[in-house]
């Protein structure tokens, strides 16, 4: 179609003029309907193209013929030839109308309308514009679910590097090896200790699935009823602690984050959350496969012998060793409870219940009222804390698989036998604790330090008598140093130092030495430091006497410094009075005295009785006279109430 | 990007898996390749099929057309997604030298913990061991403890 097309629109269709006879008359033409209107304007159409091409040839051929032609001329022949055709047309029609034996065998299309094609394309412009609507809400809608998609990946593979950089993460793939059908686990098994058997419990428990749910977040599942802790338990005492509960795990469990799940509203903070929770988890069933090995192993060396370890029953998670004679300890693993879909307030409660109870057990040792005053202390004081042993096995197992050091133990005790050596000894040494503390109460002026050793297996104390002061101190009396000056002139204070080594006690003391010395009967050397070693029995009374001798020490050094004329025998102190009389102040210790472990009694002798002879007689109150339980301010104003008869007995 | 035949590939194992890296590489960038001229192609298509012809009768068959062609594009998309996903899994999984970074990381952190811990430990027995000292002193020169000894 070329630029010059024209389209003539009549725009009076109804009076138009169809012909003008000869005499001048107008004719018009009859109403006609609308297919024929149609046909006449495509004819009208058509014949503007011609007319135009006409009216060219006419413009040129008048040109050429000139001007006398009359203007009208053609438009009355064209005129003439459409009515021609119309009234053929017209009889067409009308004969196709009457069905005369005519049949029409093929029509061409008759050509659209302007107006009827516009509209046709404009129909067919709308078609297509709903269909391009329709896949544009398609294409937005991909677009979406792509961008939830990578928003997904991206929360799962950022959670997913952020456990990575803590656990061990492992891909597998499962089924064909298409992109996406890999399911990731978390390996929590140690193999750098490729010597430590592993039971199949921790091997399955070694193996963590991950899961990534709807919104692409990562959730770790909790096998917690395979997650066990150990636990020590002396027999015959009541555990005052809960079982171990996975408390905040349990935020991870489905229906907690409900709200945040219908929203879609993840924020990254949710994201951290879940991610922690991951971590928390992780490290709990990571602690539990710790457990168990170290159970593992405990129950492999219970194989293995140790001197005084026995083993007195058996089972898949609990182990019962006898130690020694009397004690026993049973080690178990403790499936930890499962605190069942409960929600976080009730955890929080819980927690909360926890809380109140470790504060009432923390109050427990300064409140004598609380009804469980009795069995804890016996428990206290029987058995060492069994929360502290398990720390103590853990490491232990620690020490000796990981950190491979041998050379810590060289008595030939292997990881279990240390372990119960261990217990032995805290038991022993809380009775001699005790021991001690009830001598100390009975002896006031004895002051009992601990030491600690920062050794599991070695206690140390020690017992410290501090004298007063002289009342000559004051004058500063430079004594020319004999053997007890300790530091400059006479010493404040003695020291008794007990130590506990497994089951063996060790006691050194300054002062005279005790039984021993005595029989040896050598008193020069006052301020030997001596030791000797005891059994439990024997403890309170060579403690005493420890103690006794070196109050005598003490009086005789005092004694000698005013000038008075003594000897010292073990427990006794003899002042020479006149003609050949002794005074003698003697200790007496009895570690079963309520009221004092150590007495005091004056003896006189005049020389004519025999020393043996003293303690065997009872009736003979007329040489001894009880002192009772003396402090050492008392007894020191007894020596110096003393010094008037020594002091003539000496200066005579 | 690993060459085989470069100066890595001396050994068997690392030349072989340096030709597999190769290989992997290679097919992940045609598959780039053949994602994105999928969706060119089908958006020049749609576009085509976009313009309003003359003949009404063939309106079905184009909408059948452009709902295939859209669907292709996304299908496409979903590809290069699922493409995104497999090389952050790769970058995930196999970047040793990260990984083994980080692990010589949390070595030293955990190093560090654990002198640090000792250091609190060590602190914590010895504040205990003055502590104690001085509450037995403060014991026995208390009034409580003189009671006692006139009890």
């Amino acid at each position: 179609m070329d630029g010059n097309m024209k389209i003539d629109l009549d725009k009076l269709p109804i009076k138009r003029l169809e012909a003008i006879d000869e005499a001048g008359n107008e004719q018009f033409p009859p109403d006609i309907g609308y297919e024929e209107k149609r046909l006449n304007m495509i004819r009208r159409i058509d014949f503007s193209q011609v007319m135009e091409r006409d009216a060219k040839k006419q413009k040129s051929s008048k040109e050429a013929v000139g001007t006398q032609a009359w203007p009208w001329q053609s438009l009355v022949e064209n005129l003439q030839l459409a009515q021609q055709e119309l009234s053929i047309i017209l009889d067409l029609i009308s004969t196709v109308e009457a069905n005369d034996a005519v049949t029409v065998a093929g029509m061409q299309r008759p050509k659209q309308l302007p107006h009827e094609s516009l509209s046709d394309i404009a129909v067919s412009a709308a078609t297509k514009l709903q269909r391009l609507r329709h896949l544009g809400r398609y294409f937005k809608q991909s677009s979406k679910s792509l961008e939830q998609q990578v928003t997904r990946e991206a929360r799962f593979y950022g959670s997913l590097i952020r456990l990575q950089q803590n656990w061990k993460v492992k891909r597998q793939r499962i089924g064909l090896s298409g992109p996406g059908s890999e399911s990731f686990t978390i390996d929590l098994l140690d193999n750098s200790t490729t010597d430590l058997i592993l039971s199949s419990r921790s091997l399955t428990l070694s193996t963590v699935r991950i899961d990534r749910d709807p919104a692409g977040i990562l959730t770790v599942q909790l096998p917690s009823k395979l997650c066990r802790s150990l636990s020590v338990e002396f027999p015959g005492s009541h555990s005052r602690r809960k079982q171990k509960g996975f408390v905040k795990g349990k935020m991870l469990e489905s229906g907690l984050y409900p709200q945040e799940d219908k929203k879609e509203a993840l924020t990254d903070e949710n994201v951290n959350e879940r991610v922690k929770d991951s971590h928390l988890i992780l490290r709990e069933i990571h602690q539990s496969i710790f457990q168990e090995q170290v159970f593992d192993l405990v129950n492999h060396e219970s194989y293995n012998p140790s001197p005084g370890v026995n083993v007195i029953a058996m089972r898949e998670d609990r182990l019962h060793l006898s130690i020694g004679q009397e004690t026993s300890v049973s080690l178990f693993l403790l499936p930890s409870i499962e605190e069942e879909s409960t929600g976080r307030v009730e955890s929080n409660n819980q927690a909360q219940i926890r809380e109140n109870r470790i504060s009432s057990t923390d109050s427990l040792g300064l409140s004598a009222l609380d009804e469980n005053f009795d069995s804890y202390t016996r428990n206290y004081l029987n058995f060492p804390d069994p929360v502290s042993l398990e720390i103590f096995l853990q490491y232990l197992f620690h020490d000796d698989v990981f950190l491979k050091s041998k050379d810590r133990r060289n008595d030939g005790c292997n990881f279990l036998g240390h372990f119960c050596m261990t217990i032995a000894h805290r038991i022993f040494s809380r009775k001699v604790l005790s021991l001690l503390e009830g001598l100390v109460e009975g002896i006031p002026y004895l002051h009992l330090l601990s030491h600690p050793t920062w050794h599991s297996r070695i206690s140390s104390w020690s017992l410290s008598l501090k004298v007063p002061q002289s009342i000559l101190r004051s004058s500063r009396r430079i004594k020319p140093s004999g053997s007890n000056d300790l530091k400059s002139g006479i010493r404040s204070q003695f020291n008794t130092k007990v130590v506990v080594n497994d089951d063996q006690i060790n006691v050194s003391g300054e002062g005279t030495p005790g039984l021993v010395g005595s029989l040896r009967g050598d008193y020069s050397d006052s301020c030997s430091i001596n030791s000797y070693g005891c059994d439990l029995v024997d403890l309170p009374v060579a403690i005493l006497h420890q103690v006794a001798n070196q109050v005598i020490d003490w009086l005789h050094e005092e004694a000698l410094i005013v000038g008075m004329k003594v000897s010292r025998d073990f427990l006794c102190l003899y002042f020479d009075l006149e003609q050949g009389e002794t005074l003698g102040l003697v200790a007496n210790v009895d570690a079963e005295d309520i009221h004092g472990c150590i007495s005091w009694w004056l003896v006189f002798d005049d020389g004519s009785m025999e020393e043996g002879k003293l303690a065997a007689e009872d009736g003979e109150f007329r040489n001894r006279r009880f002192l009772g339980h003396l402090s050492l301010e008392a007894l020191y104003s007894t020596l110096m109430d003393l010094v008037g008869f020594c002091g003539s007995g000496g200066s005579h | 990007m690993s060459k085989p035949g470069g100066p890595g590939a001396g050994g068997g194992p690392t030349a072989a898996a340096a030709a597999a890296a190769a290989q992997k590489q290679k097919s992940l960038l045609q598959r780039v390749d053949t994602d994105i001229a999928n969706i060119v192609d089908n958006f020049g298509l749609l576009v085509n099929v976009a313009r309003v012809n003359d003949l009404p009768v063939r309106n079905a068959q184009e909408a059948f057309q452009m709902e295939t062609r859209a669907a292709r594009m996304v299908q496409a998309a979903d590809s290069l997604l699922k493409l995104v996903s497999e090389l952050k899994q790769t970058a995930i999984f196999s970047g040793f030298e990260s990984l083994n970074e980080n692990v010589e990381r949390r070595i030293a952190e955990f190093n560090q913990l654990e002198e640090s811990s000792d250091r609190l430990l060590q602190r914590i027995g010895e504040q205990a061991a003055v502590s104690l000292n001085e509450l037995e002193t403060h014991y026995y020169s208390s009034v409580q403890r003189a009671n006692r000894q006139v009890g």
